[in-house]
């Protein structure tokens, strides 16, 4: 494999350990938990001193001021999961996680909640309605086999028409129950095309939105695609499609050059923008595959601020965050996290970093 | 290690008796509705901590129930709560009108904001409360719940029956000493805003009020209704 695409980069250690208890994994949507999307909790970290304040996502307009920016990823989330019957009778689920040109797609094949490594290259799964996935090349190792596989996918219909039909939202043992599709989208998704749901935006509400631009703070779109996030600890992301627009790298830039704030909605916000970011901090736009990784050792330019969930030991998703906040504030925010019983993952709580 | 839990502390009086109750050891339970001041008063209380002790800071308002949870789930979490100070509170309609045209919404707020929300936290926090070897409430007050001064009508109003829900609340629970703390003018946001415009630079910090506060509630002090001035005489 040559293209860009299908490179594998190095992997990538946060240096932050800690355990997640199994009672803080959110497992179900803070809708079937009698709250508003915007109810969740919001821990707000500050780096100039270092503070801490727990609070709701509600609040977060008041955190912003007239002339900053938020950025926010508009991309929608696909029924990702198709159920799929092996030559054997078994039955497994393939996690279509990022579409490559021509019908192409990096999927994973699971067994419950767990990958299956059974799998060869060559094999061909039925799926529903006349569908066909045909397994053609190994995409990335595990130690029992292959994680993920480049797979072509041929279907009797319109993509999004056919996972609107037969395909299921991609879900994890910590989910309880199956959620409809609409508990997987942000209001503010325009255009379909992740594995999962860039949840940091998932407390988002229309009312939050106004309150926002009645307050003077810029909104402006960017568009990454996720892939499956099922990798396990120091598993570098793969790569992912994105796009900035001329207009919204010019509203970024504008921002900063008048002394406003950019505030990242979610990781995948930071990743597309330092992809089309400059030494001194310029953005210009771009669209195409990203390989960017945002560890540590590198200095974040495109942005000041991040919401963002709460992440798994060891996930990637930390060493972006160790490079916005600094090791220490993010290892105090975890603490209090825990100690605080903050809830992980899609549906569970959120933090905003600030400068 | 005791834990108090104090409404109304990212400034003024809250937050220098932040200040003196953490340099004396105890754990804290921050609360305010202004996001910047408090984020500042954290990290300041941060260094002051005694060992052992801890703080969290939860940004919100008194007047609504699922905040005033979270802050008692908070201190709950530091092991239980020994002092519930609730000292937020509103000035009502500024500036202050005279009661003939005062604003009948605004006292609804304000009695709100200094009557129900004090009682609600009290409600919310009793079964701590009862938990603890020397459970106390202090309930901040005002001259202007005593005395007639023009313009001082609501604002004092809500002051006054709060200084009664905390003598009976004390006759109720016997174990728990309930004070009213009267803790005079101060240099604050709050008498700025009663004084629109004014130099109120000669009133005393809101330190010196808050230090002769901490002393007392670590006394043996009984129940009821005290000005800063008598506290000193009173220990």
């Amino acid at each position: 494999m040559t293209t860009t695409a299908l490179q594998r980069p190095r992997r990538v250690n946060a240096s932050l350990r800690f355990e997640l208890p199994p009672a803080l994994e959110a497992s179900s949507p803070p809708e079937a938990r009698g709250l508003t999307r915007d109810a969740v909790r919001m821990m707000v970290a500050r780096r100039h001193d270092s503070s801490l304040v727990h609070g709701t996502f509600s609040e977060f307009p008041q955190y912003l001021e007239e002339g900053d920016l938020v950025v926010v990823n508009t991309s929608g989330t696909l029924a990702a999961e198709l159920a799929v019957e092996d030559r054997d009778g078994r039955f497994l689920v393939v996690h279509l996680s990022t579409q490559l040109p021509a019908d192409l797609w990096t999927v994973e094949l699971r067994q419950g909640t767990a990958p299956y490594f059974g799998a060869q290259a060559g094999d061909r799964f039925a799926l529903g309605a006349g569908g066909t996935l045909a397994l053609l090349a190994p995409y990335a190792q595990h130690p029992e086999g292959v994680r993920l596989w480049v797979a072509a996918l041929s279907l009797p219909g319109p993509l999004f028409a056919y996972l609107s039909a037969h395909g299921r939202p991609i879900r994890y043992g910590y989910v309880h129950g199956e959620w409809p599709i609409a508990m997987y989208q942000n209001v503010y998704a325009t255009e379909p095309g992740s594995a999962e749901m860039p949840s940091a935006g998932r407390p988002f509400t229309p009312e939050i939105l106004t309150r926002l631009v009645a307050r003077g703070v810029g909104v402006a779109p960017v568009l990454l695609h996720t892939g499956v996030a099922s990798l396990e600890a120091a598993e570098v992301p793969y790569p992912e499609y994105f796009r900035v627009s001329a207009q919204s790298a010019h509203k970024i830039n504008d921002t900063r050059r008048d002394g406003g704030r950019v505030i990242a909605i979610g990781t995948t916000v930071v990743r597309a923008l330092e992809t089309v970011v400059d030494e001194r901090g310029g953005l210009s736009p771009g669209r195409g595959w990203t390989d960017t990784v945002i560890t540590p050792d590198r200095t974040v330019r495109s942005v000041d601020g991040l919401l963002t969930g709460w992440h798994e030991p060891e996930a990637s998703h930390l060493a972006m965050l160790e490079a916005i906040a600094g090791p220490a504030l993010v290892e105090r925010s975890y603490a209090a996290a825990v100690a605080e019983q903050y809830l992980w993952h899609e549906f569970g709580d959120v933090h905003l970093v600030l400068p | 290690m005791p834990v108090a839990l104090i409404t109304g502390s990212s400034r003024g009086l809250g937050r220098e008796l932040a200040l003196e109750l953490a340099g004396r050891g105890w754990s804290l339970v921050l609360d305010a509705r202004g996001c910047e001041a408090l984020s500042a008063t954290e990290a300041d209380l941060r260094g002051r901590l005694g060992r052992g002790a801890q703080l969290v800071a939860v940004a919100g308002d008194v007047t609504d129930g699922a905040h005033r949870q979270a802050l008692v789930a908070a201190a709950e979490r530091m092991g239980g709560l020994d002092l519930l100070v609730n000292n937020a509170s509103t000035l009502g309609a500024t500036p202050l009108p005279p009661l003939e045209r005062y604003p009948l919404e605004v006292l609804r707020e304000a009695l709100e904001v200094n009557l129900i929300a004090p009682l609600a936290m009290a409600q919310a926090a009793l079964p701590l409360l009862r938990r603890s070897p020397d459970p106390r409430i202090v309930n901040i007050s005002s001259d202007a719940s005593v005395e007639a001064y023009e313009g001082w009508g609501g604002y004092g109003a809500s002051k006054a029956a709060l200084d009664q829900l905390g003598k009976v609340l004390h006759v109720e629970e016997p174990a728990i000493r309930v004070w009213s703390i009267d803790p005079g003018d101060m240099q604050t946001q709050m008498h700025q805003d009663a004084f629109p415009g004014e130099d109120i630079s000669d009133r005393p910090l809101p330190a010196f009020s808050a230090r002769l506060i901490a002393g007392f509630l670590e006394s043996d002090s009984r129940s009821g209704r005290y000005r800063v001035d008598d506290l000193a005489l009173a220990r």
